[in-house]
């Protein structure tokens, strides 16, 4: 590990039919894999309120990861369609109000894709670690909490 | 407007409906809200540009006794709200009779004077002067001068911005806010029971008025509007503290716009956006 | 003499002062808005004749958003940070006097058997210079509720417009001469020399009569006159919020992290379901018409019964702010005529 090297702190909402298992499956696979990621396991994307992101940011988090089912595969038929088109939303409108589109990512993983989460993974733990740690966020949590530090 | 009183007469003596909500005139400009529920009370009614308030706000209201077939006096762009409520299963079409009005333009606030630089904004862009969904329509289209289309140039000018300036800037607009939540009282498709904000097990969104609870309020009111809003502004009008926060909305349903083809409140028998899907939406930017 | 003359000149100079030494200088922003934190002293452009401001000064005695401590925990215990007393000192320019009343009124709730610190420091700490009114429209009415254009309660300084663009100020409080002593430099005697006041635009007409209505509203709880109020209002708390003496407020935690946070005090209002709705699901104020009921009873009867006072100044915002028009001047007009 290089020292002084900004660790970012990742959540990572991940479905529980797909995502959790794929990256389940990695860990067996003993594929080695960043270890800044939280992972929250959800029954499906399909449940991942957008609320939950903020909540994410709102705990301090310099980068999302929401990740389920390809198309076609959700367990409930049609939970991911539904996640999709929200997102399409809320990624937008995150980028309208000032957060970098580098700070949330989304992805689809399967089962049996443990190397696609290692990439995955890794590559969005890169690409926030290169954004550097969420300031303008902390900023707002720390308006309310000022004597504290 | 004498068709109107003529017709809101007829309407409450023949007991089509129990009562009509609809507009009435106070002072030189000023119209306001107003329920008619007897035929006397119906001469009180009017339509005119001060005609601003989008009353199909009152239609899911409880607290309006809910007695037989209700009349309402709409807009093109609240007959939009009335069809996503109809759409979002709020109301059933028929327990409503909608009274159209051809619109020639509204005012920015109720008791402003009817010239070019007082009308809204979201007359510039208006493309339902004769609502979409009626059951009996009124009045005459007559030209107008249009506005500009100011909400459009502030989208433009956040757009050109880089992230850090947009965060800025709405920082800045939501650090006013105080959280009256006057912009959800006042909209129509905001007729959750129990509004996420009161949510407390847990509590999802602080309610303190700080920079932190304010941004997820704003942020999370703008969402739950995508493909949903339809625009009347009433949101940006009542805002206490000046917060431009019909624009988010705006954003929302031009991206509603730009990547599903939609407009909410067009079409009464379309599904809602976010409550359907199709297997070829686009997803470029999941990996 | 407790009479000076003030020019506009010296009362930005007097501003930049108070800025250099920390203090925090507060005047009506020029968007009409709210009242804000200046960092110039040429900021404050005193407008006796504008329409008051969209919120009220009420926020620099009674925050939005107030912390009442911070708290962290530690191996074995909690640490407590108080944050009482902590703030500036401040000074508040060009407050019209349906706005100065607001201390006097508020004190009273806020010392009526708890002694609200944060509020009474907020009130100790912070120096109001009145402004003579010159603005009337058909929402005011201030007369009506014992105030006036020129009424003096509650200011510290009050400022007269003269003709010849000056100011007369009175020092009417002890702080008031106090701090005209302390800067002294900026506030000449007046003399008898001095030109005439302003002429402004006539008070009010005085509307209704406080002590009548008082009367009915004792007999009159269970009225139809209610019911029939409660169709149109939507519920929103803009009435409360930009009111000067709506003081209702909750208490929440807010945690920062696991180890530490917050207790804070939130504006609240009594036109939200929500404020009544007990854990069990019933709400007592079930109707919009209950609640609306409850805001015209505790600022005309329940306040004055316990303290003497109206809970109102006759500002006018909750009537120009209302989006669909709810207008208690009209409501109070007509129970004076029942």
């Amino acid at each position: 590990m290089e020292e002084n090297r900004f660790e970012p702190k990742i959540v990572a909402f991940v479905c529980n039919w797909c995502t959790y298992t794929g990256a389940d499956l990695a860990g067996t696979s003993r594929l080695k894999q960043l270890p800044n990621a939280r992972l929250i396991r959800v029954p499906c994307t399909g449940r991942i309120d957008p609320i939950f992101l903020i909540k994410a940011f709102e705990s301090g988090a310099d980068g999302v990861l929401v990740s389920g089912c390809h198309p076609g595969d959700c367990h409930y038929n049609s939970g991911n369609f539904h996640a999709r088109r929200r997102w399409m939303f809320f990624k937008e409108l995150l980028e309208f109000v000032g957060i970098d589109e580098k700070r949330v990512h989304f992805s689809w993983v399967s089962a049996s894709e443990g190397k696609k989460w290692v990439d995955v993974v890794n590559g969005v733990i890169e690409t926030v670690r290169a954004e550097g740690p969420f300031q303008e966020y902390e900023k707002i949590n720390k308006s309310n909490m000022i004597p504290i530090e | 407007m004498a068709q109107l009183v003529e017709l809101a007469k007829e309407l409450l003596e023949s007991g089509k409906v129990s009562l009509i909500i609809g507009y009435t005139a106070k002072g030189d400009n000023a119209t306001y809200p107003f329920i008619a529920y007897t035929a006397a009370e119906a001469e009180k009614l009017v339509f005119n540009h001060h005609c601003v308030n989008n009353l199909s706000v009152y239609i899911n209201r409880l607290d309006i006794p809910e007695a037989g077939k209700i009349g309402i006096v709409v807009k093109g762009c609240d007959a939009r709200a009335l069809s996503m409520l109809i759409q979002e299963s709020q109301i059933k079409r028929e327990n409503v009779l909608i009274i159209g009005v051809n619109c020639n333009g509204v005012v920015k606030d109720v008791e402003m004077e009817w010239k070019k630089e007082n009308v809204a904004p979201k007359c510039a862009v208006c493309e339902v002067r004769t609502p979409k969904l009626y059951d009996e329509l009124i009045g005459t289209l007559e030209d107008f001068e249009k506005p500009d289309p100011t909400a459009m140039q502030i989208i433009a000018k956040i757009e050109a911005m880089t992230p850090k300036e947009r965060w800025a800037f709405w920082q800045n607009e939501f650090d006013k806010c105080i959280k009256c939540y006057a912009c959800r009282q006042v909209c129509p498709l905001c007729y959750c029971d129990r509004c996420i904000v009161d949510e407390n097990t847990p509590q999802w969104i602080e309610t303190s008025a700080t920079a932190r609870g304010n941004f997820s309020w704003n942020i999370i009111r703008a969402l739950h509007q995508s493909g949903r809003c339809v625009g009347c502004g009433e949101c940006s009008r009542v805002c206490p503290m000046g917060i431009p926060i019909g624009v988010l909305n705006m954003k929302m349903n031009m991206i509603g716009m730009s990547e599903f083809g939609f407009k909410p409140g067009m079409d009464i028998n379309e599904p809602t956006l976010v409550g359907s899907y199709k297997f070829d939406d686009k997803e470029n930017f999941i990996r | 003499m407790n009479e000076y003359i003030i020019t506009n000149e010296q009362i930005n100079q007097l501003a930049s002062e108070l800025l250099n030494k920390n203090w925090n200088v507060v005047a009506e922003s020029s968007d009409g808005i709210s009242f804000k934190s200046i960092t110039q002293g040429e900021d404050i452009k005193l407008n006796p004749s504008s329409k008051p401001s969209n919120l009220s000064p009420k926020q620099f005695f009674f925050p939005k958003s107030e912390t009442l401590f911070f708290y962290k925990k530690t191996q074995t215990d909690v640490e407590i940070i108080d944050t009482a007393g902590v703030g500036n000192k401040t000074i508040i320019f060009g407050v019209k006097p349906c706005d100065t009343a607001l201390t006097g009124i508020l004190s009273k709730v806020f010392n009526w058997d708890y002694k609200d610190e944060f509020f009474n420091k907020k009130v100790e700490n912070t120096v109001l210079i009145g402004l003579k009114c010159g603005y009337n429209d058909d929402d005011c009415f201030c007369t009506s509720v014992g105030l006036s254009p020129e009424s003096e309660k509650g200011s510290d300084i009050f400022l007269v417009p003269l003709e010849d663009g000056s100011f007369l100020a009175k020092a009417v409080t002890e702080k008031g001469s106090e701090f005209v002593k302390e800067n002294s430099k900026f506030f000449a005697p007046a003399t008898d020399a001095k030109s005439k006041p302003v002429e402004m635009k006539a008070a009010p007409q005085k509307k209704f009569d406080p002590a009548r209505i008082k009367e009915w509203l004792d007999h009159n709880f269970e009225n139809e006159y209610w019911k029939s109020l409660g169709d149109l209002c939507l519920g929103c708390a803009q009435c409360a919020y930009v009111c000067p003496t709506c003081h209702c407020f909750d208490i929440v935690d807010e945690n920062f992290d696991y180890m530490s946070g917050r207790r804070v005090k939130n504006w609240d209002c009594c036109q939200y379901t929500m404020f009544t709705k007990h854990a069990s699901g019933h709400n007592p104020r079930s109707h919009q018409s209950d609640r609306y009921r409850q805001r015209v009873f505790h600022k005309f009867k329940y306040y004055p019964d316990r303290f003497e006072t109206i809970l109102c100044t006759g500002c006018g915002r909750c009537i120009r702010g209302c989006g669909i028009g709810m207008n208690i001047s009209e409501v109070l007009q007509q129970i004076d005529k029942f």
